[in-house]
């Protein structure tokens, strides 16, 4: 065995551990609730991370820290691995209720359970747990077990930080290992120089905006343990749900305007809550990421407000800014968080196809990179504009002038700037590609005429933003390819991209099927 | 026998936010959701929660006034 397999091995062996970990805490739940049949189920999945683990990481004791090569590939296959490994809850309670065993005294066997008898459907639901996405596999998640509602919830809240971040704050292990994987997993920036010191200051916070998210939900009005799970999931911006219609099974204007603040705490980077925390609040505007949440936020939300009250989709003013700011917010944030369904109002899939691609546009785009969110993100954005301006305007200086790129309020060399310009540029086009792929895929599969193309979009856009706003096609009916390909999508859009392909680059390199 | 010297309060003050009223306020968060869960919703459990939440506000802007964590 190698060095290089080694050092993945022993990586990813601890984070099965951290896996493991969260599903015997888990068990709280069941014990809780009542729910004593799923008890069994629960411990079984975690002891089979957990010996897996727990062999990989004693094997691999000595191995190396990561490099680069290694941090993409021990982050594409965690968060695979978590994926898969965390389906199996899914698959063994549905399965202990499908099977009744006498001795476990399991209740009647719903549609909604039973669909996660399928390993595909219940891997679906994990990877979008983990990645913070949202689509989902239920019908109904209010019949679901508590325990299920839990474990979906809790996927996602741990998968909103990352599972990296949580294993090396777990597992605290100081050196250029733990910065090569926090790096990996689709974060950059730093709140203290010591990366377990920045992941325990992630944390803090979050479990304290947790908190506070939980008790402004309950204020205003949701019951505890809806409060508790979309407290979670808002904050995250993951956006399971533990009610059959999303948010508007409440209709409550004063809950839909208490998630407001919630998943606007959740689009905002970590460091720049730290440093607000810390008293300076100046970065409010100051933060070029977030200036620009509250920009994008207020200027789409305006104008899909103004979509859909003027294309007579809602008859008041009021109504359609209600309807317009959440679903905004919503997906921009990429939480997918839905008001706009079809029991209580119009549902988003039949809104008009601008207000479907303007919601579009803010999934594609995400919020602040170094906060919960998926898309291409804000910095990324600003990088693009700001260096295609640049670039343009080269032609009217002399070939002698120099020039600084000024980003955030950083000044770029050339070089820096070049550097930066072409990282977000690649990492834009590769996302439109596996969008286009998306697309492809789904055209191909889907009905002639039951969707349409603004449909398609939303929805691969949603699955790739990890937003999890729905158009309604996704669900247990969907064909197998176009659950395979979200799964894609769901994994991708969390590692923004790169390291999945330099796994997959590794994999065939290694078959010899890539030269 | 110390406080801080209790295994989760130890923990949170070590690792936490090295500001006393946000680990005090992560170390009283589960007891007041887990109050709430048990008393259900009532005009003390509202003033808790809404007490918490005051705290934290008012702390973030005292931190802000006064320049200093």
């Amino acid at each position: 065995m190698n060095a290089a397999t080694e050092t993945i091995g022993r990586d990813l062996g601890r984070i099965l551990q951290a896996l493991a970990g969260l599903m015997f805490v888990s068990v709280l739940v069941p014990v809780v609730w009542g729910e004593y049949y799923a008890i069994p189920p629960l411990l079984v999945s975690g002891a089979i991370p957990f010996v897996l683990g727990y062999g990989m990481t004693s094997v691999f004791r000595e191995a190396e820290y990561p490099g680069k090569l290694h941090g993409m590939i021990i982050a594409a296959l965690g968060w695979l691995c978590v994926g898969v490994f965390g389906s199996t809850p899914f698959l063994l309670i549905a399965w202990t209720v499908e099977l009744a065993p006498a001795v476990l005294n399991t209740p009647a066997q719903t549609s909604t359970l039973a669909a996660f008898t399928s390993p595909l459907n219940a891997l679906f639901e994990s990877m979008s747990g983990f990645t913070g996405t949202g689509l989902t596999m239920t019908d109904n998640e209010e019949v679901l077990p508590r325990t299920l509602q839990w474990w979906r919830t809790f996927s996602e809240w741990i998968g909103g930080v990352g599972v990296i971040v949580l294993t090396t704050a777990i597992l605290a292990r100081p050196g250029s290992g733990s910065l090569t994987l926090y790096e990996s997993e689709a974060r950059s920036e730093k709140i203290h120089p010591s990366i377990v010191s920045t992941v325990r200051s992630i944390w803090w916070i979050f479990i304290l905006f947790t908190f506070i998210s939980i008790l402004i939900l309950w204020l205003a009005g949701m019951p505890i343990w809806g409060a508790i799970n979309h407290g979670m999931t808002g904050l995250s911006t993951g956006g399971f749900s533990i009610t059959d219609n999303s948010i508007a099974t409440y209709d409550s204007v004063a809950i839909d305007f208490a998630l407001i603040p919630v998943m606007i705490l959740g689009s905002i980077a970590f460091p720049v809550h730290y440093l607000m925390l810390r008293g300076e609040l100046r970065n409010l505007y100051a933060d070029l990421q977030t200036r620009w949440i509250f920009g994008f936020f207020s200027a789409g939300s305006i104008l899909l407000t103004a979509m859909v009250y003027f294309n007579g989709t809602y008859d008041s003013a009021f109504t359609a800014f209600r309807y317009g700011l959440f679903q905004y917010v919503s997906a921009m944030s990429c939480t997918g968080f839905q008001t706009a369904v079809d029991s209580t109002n119009v549902a988003l899939g039949r809104w008009p196809a601008e207000a479907q691609l303007t919601v579009t546009f803010g999934m594609v785009v995400g919020a602040a990179a170094g906060s919960t969110v998926g898309g291409i993100k804000l910095i990324r954005l600003a990088t693009l504009l700001k260096g295609i301006r640049h670039r343009i305007s080269d032609v009217f200086y002399p070939e002698s002038a120099v020039r600084r790129l000024k980003i955030d309020g950083r000044r770029l060399t050339q070089e820096e700037a070049s550097r930066e310009f072409e990282e977000a540029a690649i990492i834009a086009f590769l996302w439109f590609v596996f969008l286009g792929l998306g697309m492809f895929v789904f055209l191909t599969i889907l009905p002639a005429g039951e969707y349409t193309l603004e449909n398609i979009v939303f929805e691969v856009a949603s699955a790739q933003g990890n937003v999890g706003l729905s158009a309604g096609i996704t669900g247990p009916s969907m064909p197998t390819l176009g659950k395979v390909m979200f799964l894609f999508n769901m994994w991708i859009g969390r590692l923004e991209i790169i390291p999945v392909l330099v796994l997959l680059r590794t994999l065939f390199s290694r078959g010899g099927l890539y030269q | 026998m110390n406080v801080r010297d209790l295994p989760v309060v130890e923990l949170v003050f070590e690792s936490g936010a090295k500001d006393r009223v946000f680990d005090g306020l992560l170390l009283v968060g589960p007891l007041v959701i887990v109050a709430i869960a048990v008393l259900g919703r009532s005009a003390i459990t509202i003033g808790i929660a809404a007490a918490y939440l005051g705290a934290f506000v008012l702390h973030v802007l005292q931190n802000a006034l006064l320049g200093r964590p």
